[in-house]
């Protein structure tokens, strides 16, 4: 069996299950900042606070799968990408503890309120940037990074960090569509209706400037145009049906729509950069580790895997329905 | 010492790594405490042991979220800062951290919702399984991590072919020959760590007068557990001194402070040495006369053999290793002592009356934290210069990044960092003075799994949710 190509599945999944889940709660936490009113920016947070740790979780598993499977990209990309990944951390870290921090300490709250959205946004632009800098491409030499750290401030990249938070605003605006009561009603509708737009506005304008500055866009698109056409239509069709359905029942429509929207985006990146792990430069196959280290790795996912899923799906459902506007410690 | 990259790149990973463990150390007990504690309260129906759990599950909340988001920090900083070092080891010890994530970070976030904010929501029974399972996740989380860092002290299973490391025995890379008793080292460790917070808490509260039934239920677990665990901690510690004695001689040699191939006979034990590595010698030694030879060779004459056994290049620094020991070493001497107190005290029935033993045991209170960080500062610097042991040096790890660079983000990470531990500790500082809960709701639901899916006990946790707050 092909094991790079089964453990790059498994990066996918990771992900992909990443940004579909941390996006909407990353995108909560920027539309904080729009949120004036103390008692809505309460339950906003307290709508993602039972399980955006579980979230986040995919995050590490994405990193250390690369690590494990694919150690000679892992160790090109870190100092690649380096100033944009440690901000991304610290920024999260920053968000991860004002969860906790505002709700225990209520005098500070605007201040710490102000941290978790600011966090939030610096974490979605950082990946963005990330992309961005991937889609651009990175100089390797031999196994190793041989650009500047600088590289991926770009233009480019910057307009990809536009794109994702507006990306991650559609996310967080559908699951308080989804999850908050009449409190936040006009405020997600509000959202969802500017945020969305944007998101798709600035998502044309990327894709039409890679085909500029990158020739293995191209490439990919001369040999899965299909594909390639496939996953673009079905964005854009999920993308109406958001749109349709914001402030229509039942209330979970936009967060579906908003979720195919952005899973199928995340599959046309990935089939614009197959086989490439360290994108147009390092194949997969490239940048295994040895083959015993990958089974060790995709038995562990295998097994592992369908249990992770069944106990978060038990955590979202312990939390199911509209979010108690009093929170959940009664 | 100069900054150059390689120096800010360890400087930052050791920082990084050493804010982050006070907190899993803490998450590791503390877990554990309060799955005791609830189990007690299940049995018992005794509301202090609900009081004593609501108290310190908001603590460890508080520290556990600090504790993810300063290790999500790790799982990239291996290829941050040693790029060369991910790409050799990552076939060995990727597989296990994300083993480490698959069995135990999800498990953790999965129930951790659930134990925080989902006492309305579930019962009882299926509330305490949520907390045991995230005490099982600290616990698995402990033993991949454990043997990932133990693979790093003491590799086995894996070859080196055209410079990239092949597993040939995934049994021998996971049970390394330190793995098995480092594991059990460090999770006495941090069982011992939240006893003495909790003990320290308990005589705090003692001390002052205030909310007694929880103050002596406090320190009489606090004692009791330390007690038992400093007791194996010793034996355990005395095993791995052996083990890695026979693994890593360079890393014994250096914590004991001898230089010579033989010390003098009979051998002092220094408490307080000034090394001079390159002239590989100490400029001032202080120890107690003979104990040397009697605790480190268990004869009374024996010679301890010193640090020039190992060679010049292959030498760790001996200050920070000798000093980290000292300190791991000397706390946990302390913590003996005051063990052995607390049960002649108890005997004697004066364990809550007494003022000296409180105050001491409120000075205690981060005894096992202070005592981690120092093992770990033996295990991390006595390990030097490699950071494989024996396969691949520190020095050719690091990554093509600037030193300008590292220099920007260290100063980034340590005042952010710093700003995390203020509003930690001001937080804590502000919970301990506000004192536990008197009132305590107790979930309504009968708590079989059933419960949970069946909407009735829902609308009461609702209803709950509306009149409380």
């Amino acid at each position: 069996m092909d094991m790079p190509l089964l453990c790059a599945g498994f990066a996918a999944v990771s992900v992909a299950f990443y940004v579909l889940l941390d996006g909407f709660d990353l995108g909560v936490g920027a539309l904080l900042l729009l949120q004036p009113h103390e008692r809505s920016r309460n339950h906003m947070v307290d709508s993602i606070t039972p399980t955006w740790d579980g979230n986040e979780t995919w995050l590490i598993m994405t990193g250390v799968t690369l690590l494990a499977a694919f150690p000679i990209a892992y160790g090109i990309l870190m100092p690649a990408l380096y100033i944009p990944i440690i901000v991304m951390l610290l920024a999260l870290g920053l968000r991860g503890v004002s969860f906790e921090f505002r709700t225990q300490m209520k005098r500070y709250q605007r201040r710490w309120d102000a941290i978790f959205a600011i966090g939030s946004i610096v974490a979605a632009c950082m990946q963005g940037l990330i992309l961005g800098a991937l889609l651009q491409g990175i100089s390797v030499e031999g196994a190793a990074f041989s650009g500047s750290v600088l590289d991926c401030f770009r233009p480019f990249p910057a307009l990809c960090a536009i794109c994702v938070l507006a990306g991650y605003m559609v996310l967080g605006g559908c699951w308080l569509h989804f999850k908050a009561t009449a409190l936040l009603y006009g405020f997600s509708k509000r959202t969802l209706r500017v945020a969305l737009p944007l998101f798709l506005v600035t998502f044309c304008v990327v894709a039409g400037i890679s085909f500029f500055i990158q020739p293995g866009i191209v490439a990919a698109w001369h040999s899965h145009p299909l594909l390639l056409s496939i996953a673009s239509g079905i964005l854009f069709l999920a993308a109406l049906t958001l749109f349709a359905s914001i402030g229509k029942h039942p209330d979970i429509r936009p967060m579906a729509a908003g979720l195919v929207m952005i899973a199928a985006g995340i599959a046309g990146l990935a089939i614009l950069m197959f086989p490439m792990i360290v994108p147009f430069r390092v194949s997969i196959w490239d940048a295994s580790s040895s083959r015993l280290s990958q089974i060790f790795l995709l038995t562990g996912a295998i097994v592992v895997t369908p249990v992770v899923l069944g106990y978060s799906f038990f955590a979202y459902w312990v939390f199911r329905g509209k979010t108690p506007e009093k929170g959940w410690d009664g | 010492m100069n900054l150059n990259a390689a120096t800010l790149a360890r400087v930052q990973f050791a920082f990084t790594v050493s804010f982050h463990i006070i907190f899993p150390t803490m998450s590791i007990g503390l877990a554990m405490f309060l799955a005791v504690i609830e189990g007690l309260w299940l049995k018992t129906k005794d509301d202090l042991y609900l009081q004593i759990y609501r108290f310190w599950l908001s603590i460890f909340a508080m520290g556990f979220g600090v504790g993810v988001v300063t290790g999500i920090v790790l799982s990239f900083e291996f290829g941050l800062g040693f790029a060369r070092f991910a790409q050799l080891a990552g076939p060995a010890i990727g597989p296990m951290i994300a083993l480490e994530v698959l069995t135990s970070f999800f498990l953790e976030a999965g129930f951790l919702g659930i134990m925080l904010f989902g006492i309305q929501r579930v019962g009882p029974k299926l509330h305490y399984f949520a907390t045991c399972m995230v005490a099982l996740g600290t616990l698995l989380s402990a033993s991949w991590i454990l043997s990932a860092n133990s693979w790093m002290q003491t590799p086995d299973g894996v070859e080196v072919r055209n410079g990239r490391l092949v597993v040939i025995n995934w049994w021998h890379v996971v049970n390394n020959p330190s793995w098995l008793v480092r594991l059990p080292h460090m999770l006495t460790a941090a069982y011992l760590t939240a006893s003495f917070l909790v003990a320290g808490v308990g005589a705090w509260y003692l001390l002052r007068g205030k909310h007694l039934a929880f103050a002596k239920k406090s320190v009489a677990l606090g004692t009791s557990f330390a007690t038992v665990l400093i007791a194996g901690q010793v034996f355990i510690g005395d095993l791995l001194y052996g083990t890695m004695l026979n693994h890593q001689p360079s890393k014994m040699q250096a914590a004991e402070g001898f230089w010579e191939r033989e010390s003098a006979s009979p051998a002092p034990y220094y408490w307080v040495i000034l090394p001079d590595q390159k002239e590989q010698r100490n400029r001032f030694a202080l120890g107690i006369p003979n104990l040397g030879s009697i605790w480190l060779t268990h004869s009374l004459y024996g010679r301890v053999k010193g640090l020039k056994n190992t060679p010049r290049d292959a030498q760790p620094m001996m200050g920070i290793v000798f000093y980290g020991f000292r300190i791991m070493y000397g706390t946990a001497i302390l913590m003996f002592a005051v063990a052995t107190s607390s049960l002649w005290l108890r005997w004697k029935r004066r364990l809550f009356t007494t003022k000296w033993f409180l105050r001491l045991l409120v000075a205690m209170t981060p005894s096992g934290i202070i005592a981690t960080l120092g093992g770990w500062y033996v295990a991390e610097t006595g390990r030097q210069p490699w950071v494989i042991f024996g396969l691949l040096r520190t020095i050719d790890a690091v990554s093509p990044v600037p030193a300008k660079t590292l220099l920007t983000t260290l100063i980034a990470f340590v005042s952010i960092y710093t700003f995390f531990m203020a509003a930690f500790l001001f937080f804590v500082a502000h919970f301990i003075g506000r004192g536990p809960d008197l009132a305590l709701q107790q979930a309504e639901a009968s708590g079989s799994l059933k419960n949970a899916f069946r909407p009735h006990v829902l609308d009461r946790a609702n209803a709950n949710a509306t009149v409380g707050r």
